[in-house]
């Protein structure tokens, strides 16, 4: 998202006077190809974001802000994004706490083969598309779903988990764990053994080698980890639709719903620049917030 | 290392969590099976039955093969488009090259419901335009997915084509081999496992692409994924458990093949 608002002012491949660079036929279809698909739309809905909404004409074209303050006037939308970032920011913060031993462990302690094993595993359910992926957790989370069968054959009585936030943390989590381990991994890997191993031999436990060596040095990959999957599960869609239900609402969702149902395009290009503003404050804050304990960590 | 404490706990926490990543497919897949006339558990007996109810369904068949179409299409332009931009980006050294590449992987970046509305009222107000339809065909849905594989093609074949030795490209020039040529007998077959995997990771993220087509499907151009949700807000039973398990084995076995020419774990 900072790249596209850079590159709108890049200026077109250079024309050498004397000869074209080859660059320029190879690289400008492309080029053009992505500047009309994804920043000329873009470019177009921001400039509507700030037209008016009119039931008879949907759209007059107008300059005023009234879209974003009837969203920052309005409870039901206040309640919307907040629900949105606490729900993105737990499931972050759990795809941290589970993926990070699972990096370590693929890194540092399991076999060539046991590793290549599990990537496959952890790496495939991936790309299986969030459509599968939900519909699977529906039938484990389902009233008559795997868990609560489960749990009533034990004898007890299940709770109601589909159509909870629970559920679309659990849908989340498992949706963006992947994410978060191949990230980790990718920045462990590059960890010397060697240091951890000193530490050690200079008779630091476990926890303090964890502590003093490897969390300060994989921070870069923890940050890029947690940014991933914060972004991501701010704009989740088939999670929140499928498992929270028609009573829970996400941001992305709540755009779809305005731009395509309602039709009022001034205000889902407001919610869509809301969103896409809010993710990328947060994201830089907590970077730049972490960034200086780094530096704190590292004198 | 002296910590075989620690080394069991590890062990035990990634047996946890992968089973918590991989268990949702088996799960699914295992209930397709079910003899059950409405989902529940446990089984009361195992049938083929519901992959064929699912093939009957137009929905799913229709689905399945617009999604085949357009993933197969997608990908031929995002390899059209995608590997002469890599080459220009890795060969040739020219002011705002970066600035190139980062638009070029920004499709990947926008997230998919911003980018497919953006594209959806761009599609509109060219409609109005030009009085020809564009949302709900399969030209519009071609467009949105060739912008959702480009990104991937690019990055994959710009690291299989800096891992290329460039003095044998020059050696052939030098011998008089025109630059098509060039590309032809030497940079391709140097690249070639760089754009095969390019060209199956293309297609598997088109296929299982949602949120950028929720806003570009018609009536009798839907894609599987759209189908999926849709069904599913109203229904869950084997049917749907079939269409996933179906498509499971499609995509992994794409994605087995897409390891054996590059990494997957280097294309993250």
């Amino acid at each position: 998202m900072t790249s596209t608002a850079a590159t709108l002012s890049a200026p077109p491949p250079p024309v050498n006077r004397m000869r074209v660079s080859p660059a320029f036929g190879l690289g400008t279809p492309a080029t053009l190809f992505v500047l009309l698909g994804l920043i000329v739309p873009l470019a177009l809905m921001l400039r509507y974001s700030f037209n008016k909404y009119d039931p008879a004409e949907l759209m007059i074209s107008a300059l005023t802000l009234e879209n974003y303050a009837k969203f920052i006037g309005d409870a039901f939308y206040q309640q919307v994004l907040a629900t949105t970032v606490g729900i993105s920011a737990l499931s972050t913060a759990l795809c941290l706490i589970a993926g990070f031993p699972v990096a370590y462990y693929l890194v540092r302690m399991a076999s060539p083969r046991m590793r290549s094993l599990l990537f496959i595993l952890i790496i495939l359910p991936l790309l299986m598309g969030n459509a599968v992926r939900t519909a699977a957790w529906m039938v484990i989370l389902g009233d008559q779903g795997l868990l609560s069968s489960a749990v009533t054959m034990l004898g007890l009585s299940p709770a109601k988990l589909m159509y909870t936030p629970t559920a679309v943390v659990i849908g989340l989590v498992s949706v963006l764990l992947p994410f978060m381990i191949v990230t980790l991994q990718s920045v462990l890997e590059g960890i010397e053994r060697n240091l951890e191993d000193a530490a050690a031999s200079l008779g630091a436990g476990h926890l303090t080698v964890l502590r003093r060596i490897v969390l300060p040095l994989s921070l870069p990959g923890i940050l890029a980890g947690t940014m991933l999957c914060f972004i991501l599960s701010m704009n989740a869609y088939a999670t929140p639709v499928l498992l929270g239900g028609p009573q829970f609402h996400m941001m992305a969702p709540e755009v779809y719903q305005q731009v395509t149902k309602a039709m009022n395009w001034p205000f889902g290009s407001a919610l869509a620049f809301i969103l896409m503003a809010v993710t990328l404050v947060l994201t830089a804050t907590s970077n730049t917030l972490v960034q200086r304990r780094y530096r704190k960590w590292s004198e | 290392m002296s910590n075989a404490a620690p080394n069991s706990i590890y062990a035990g926490v990634t047996t946890l969590v992968v089973g918590f990543i991989v268990l949702p497919l088996v799960v699914i897949a295992w209930s397709s099976f079910f003899a059950n006339p409405i989902l529940t558990f446990p089984p009361t007996g195992y049938t083929l039955d519901w992959y064929r109810r699912a093939w009957d369904m137009d929905v799913f068949r229709e689905g399945f093969i617009v999604s085949l179409e357009t993933a197969a299409i997608a990908t031929c332009f995002s390899l059209l488009l995608g590997v002469p931009a890599s080459l220009a980006l890795v060969r040739y050294p020219f002011f705002g090259r970066d600035a190139i590449q980062t638009l070029l992987l920004s499709p990947m970046i926008v997230p998919g419901i911003v980018g497919g509305s953006a594209l959806f009222i761009a599609f509109i107000e060219m409609e109005a335009i030009t009085d020809m339809q564009i949302a709900g065909t399969l030209g519009g849905l071609l467009i949105a997915h060739s912008l959702i594989a480009l990104p991937w093609t690019v990055r994959l074949v710009t690291a299989s084509l800096a891992g290329t030795n460039r003095s044998i490209e020059e050696a052939a020039a030098s011998l008089g081999a025109s630059p098509f040529t060039v590309f032809r007998r030497i940079t391709l077959p140097s690249i070639r496992s760089g754009v095969i995997a390019a060209a199956l990771f293309s297609f598997v993220i088109s296929f299982i692409d949602l949120e950028k087509s929720l806003f570009l499907v018609g009536p009798g151009r839907t894609t599987l994924q759209i189908a999926l949700v849709n069904y599913l807000e109203w229904n869950l039973d084997s049917t749907v458990a079939a269409v996933a398990t179906v498509q499971i084995v499609i995509i992994g076995t794409l994605l087995i093949i897409t390891d054996r020419y590059a990494k997957l774990s280097r294309v993250f």
